[in-house]
């Protein structure tokens, strides 16, 4: 009786091993590592949303060459040792064909090393430190332009309009944060801008006052900021406490474009810029459809970290279409050769300025205006006129 | 001058919101003789009770300290009384079997709120949130200011409820020799749970009175679980005197640190404080009282 019941599961189990592997062929597998818990979630969830929003209208309109999409999200917590097993699993278990994805850069850094070492083709929606497309590694793309660009937009801004004599630099000290500082620096030396002051600070504090009294001290023209929201937030909020008055405050995107900035900081937020990489109204195709449909859908605004994930989706399903195989060397040279327009801008990877494989896109200047973040510069496609001079004592009345 | 004094007066204000935070895992550790290492959790919790009480029924902050130090009294309780004081009859490896469950206890909380509420970051904003008084040119944040008042007559009814109540006796003499108050009638068990109950009150009290200064998220408890452990044994274990002077001194040094040294390195000169303090006075921040 006994040996009976044995056989049909022995059965059903051979049989499954046939069968499994058919069926997993059947998709397209492509990993995605956001961090969608710990203190970047808020990010990666709007990433992880425009994701699965491009992964439905592609495979809509009908996949991968009729095989269907699939997106196997990973957690990496925002901590570099995780994204880096999150990689590894992915690569070695589920086999995946490519990895997309990669929001803060010392993660990003290490899944890219990861990517690189197997030959995984990789490409990086988010992670901005310049370093990851300057190691010559071949597997490895980045729609987002590096952090070294952000302010190319705003430099122009800078020498037209608001013509400030000295700056201060604060700057979370990560890899995102102080990248982003030694660029804003060369920018300044390149301006004649004398930098007064240029201090880290580690993110997540409460009171940044004692940071503020010595930019007070130092009285500087223009205040420029790169931080994640919240502490975006505070550093403002405390600024208006302390009555800190720069010509602009400038904040080198990440925290500052998020509608939480606002929400959080209130009237401290109003008539902040910052520079930005992508906005709804520019003249893209889709962009402010993507925008629009992003609202309905999920109820909460998107922004230019959704706009990246939304079109690292349609690369991703671009270069596999376009792929002679499945196999990662063919994945590569597909993604390689991609030349596309997205929600986000056109999508090239070129080599310049010691990056390779790296796409560039021109920054925007943006402002808070009445609680509505505005494109403000440049001028042709600005959305609303920009504000300035301010009097700061009006404004934080 | 001006900049001095504006970053001793930000040092000690937030000093006595550490102090609070503190004061509850030392009372913790006093009694039970285990780190409370889900402290900054139960903060979380606490502060999201406030921004559940803010946003949908309107109640200021400061009224919601009615309801959230309560609710997390009732927490704390519920956590000594099912998951922690179960432990203490099975014999263990390890004995401190109790700190892992707190540990476990910390994720379970983080998790569930994060089930809720999401990743997003929430704040209250009070018409006050970001009200300065200014004495001459240095700035007094208002909410902190009512923080840093509360957090000082938190710590007097402690105190008085430690010296001069019979219940606050027993705490003490549990504290001290568990066997010989039980011995003496003292309801061990009891004061165990009363003693995390308030542990996790003080916390709650700590995280309502931030909040309008701060923000929130689920994943806000862990640092400050970590600065009420650094706070605790600055202080020296278990005392009580030592934890309010661990949360100014190290409210005070981080300020300073961060003005005069660097901000990124805020967290780098607590460090060192608490390193200087462990090699040059082993028994922590108590031994000058004798308390």
């Amino acid at each position: 009786m006994k040996r009976t019941a044995i056989i049909p599961v022995a059965l059903l189990f051979s049989l499954g091993m046939f069968i499994s592997p058919v069926l997993a062929q059947e998709a397209v597998r492509v990993g995605v590592i956001l961090p969608v818990t710990g203190e970047k979630a808020k990010f990666g969830e709007i990433e992880k949303k425009s994701f699965e929003m491009a992964l439905e209208e592609i495979n809509a309109a009908g996949g991968i060459n009729g095989k269907k999409l699939e997106f196997l999200f990973e957690d990496d917590t925002g901590r570099p040792d995780v994204a880096r097993s999150a990689a590894e699993k992915l690569i070695t278990k589920d086999k995946v064909v490519m990895l997309g994805g990669g929001y803060g850069s010392s993660e990003t850094f290490a899944v890219a090393n990861v990517a690189q070492e197997s030959g995984m083709p990789f490409l990086v929606a988010t992670g901005s430190d310049n370093k990851i497309t300057a190691q010559k590694w071949e597997y490895i793309f980045r729609i987002n332009p590096p952090v070294s660009d952000y302010p190319k937009g705003l430099e122009s801004f800078l020498t037209e309009v608001v013509k400030p004599q000295t700056a201060a630099i604060l700057y979370e000290n990560t890899n995102f944060g102080s990248s982003g500082q030694k660029e804003f620096q060369q920018t300044c030396d390149r301006l004649g801008i004398k930098v007064v002051m240029s201090e880290g600070y580690q993110s997540g504090g409460m009171d940044f006052k004692p940071l503020l009294v010595n930019v007070k001290k130092a009285n500087p023209d223009l205040m420029y900021l790169i931080s994640y929201v919240m502490d975006a937030s505070l550093l403002m909020k405390q600024s208006m406490e302390l009555r800190l008055t720069p010509k602009i405050f400038v904040g080198g995107g990440a925290g500052y474009t998020l509608p939480e900035f606002q929400k959080n900081a209130g009237k401290a937020s109003d008539a902040v810029f910052s520079a930005t990489l992508w906005y709804q109204t520019l003249p893209y195709p889709g962009a402010k459809e993507y925008f629009d449909k992003f609202g309905k859908k999920f109820g909460i605004e998107t922004e230019y970290h959704g706009a990246e994930g939304y079109a690292s989706a349609y690369v991703i399903a671009d270069a596999l279409k376009r792929a002679k195989s499945m196999k990662q060397d063919d994945v590569r040279e597909a993604l390689a050769a991609t030349d596309m327009m997205t929600v986000f801008g056109p999508v090239k990877f070129i080599a310049y300025d010691k990056m390779t494989n790296q796409n560039k896109l021109p920054t925007y200047v943006v402002q808070w205006l009445d609680g509505k973040l505005e494109l403000v510069w440049p001028k042709e496609v600005a959305s609303k006129p920009y504000f300035y001079p301010v009097d700061w004592e009006k404004v934080w009345k | 001058m001006d900049v001095f004094i504006q970053t001793l007066v930000s040092g000690i204000l937030i000093g006595g919101i550490y102090a609070l935070v503190g004061l509850g895992m030392t009372l913790i550790m006093g009694v039970m003789r285990i780190i409370n290492l889900a402290h900054g959790q139960l903060m979380m919790v606490a502060m999201y009770i406030t921004f559940v009480l803010y946003e949908f029924l309107h109640i200021d902050p400061y009224f919601s300290l009615l309801v959230s130090m309560p609710a997390l009294f009732l927490v704390g309780v519920l956590i000594q009384k099912y998951l922690l004081n179960p432990l203490l009859r099975i014999e263990s490896i390890i004995p401190q079997n109790q700190i892992l469950m707190t540990v476990g206890v910390a994720m379970v909380l983080t998790e569930v709120m994060r089930f809720i509420f999401h990743s997003d970051y929430k704040s209250v904003k009070t018409p006050y949130s970001s009200a300065v008084l200014y004495i001459s040119s240095i700035a007094f944040n208002f909410p902190m200011l009512i923080a840093f008042g509360i957090a000082m007559i938190l710590t007097a009814g402690l105190f008085f409820f430690l010296l001069k109540t019979d219940t606050g006796k027993s705490v003490r003499a549990t504290a001290q020799n568990k066997d010989a108050a039980l011995l003496l009638g003292v309801n061990a068990e009891w004061i165990t749970q009363l003693t995390y109950g308030l542990g996790a009150a003080l916390a709650a009290a700590a995280g309502t009175l931030l909040l309008p200064i701060y923000y929130l998220y689920p994943d806000v408890g862990g640092q400050f679980t970590l600065k009420a452990f650094v706070i605790t044994v600055l202080g020296g274990l278990g005392s009580t005197v030592g934890a309010i002077m661990g949360g100014l001194v190290l409210g005070v040094a981080e300020s300073l640190g961060a003005t005069y040294i660097s901000m990124a390195l805020k967290d780098a000169v607590g460090m060192v404080i608490f390193v200087l303090v462990l090699v040059f006075m082993p028994g922590g921040l108590k031994t000058l009282t004798k308390v």
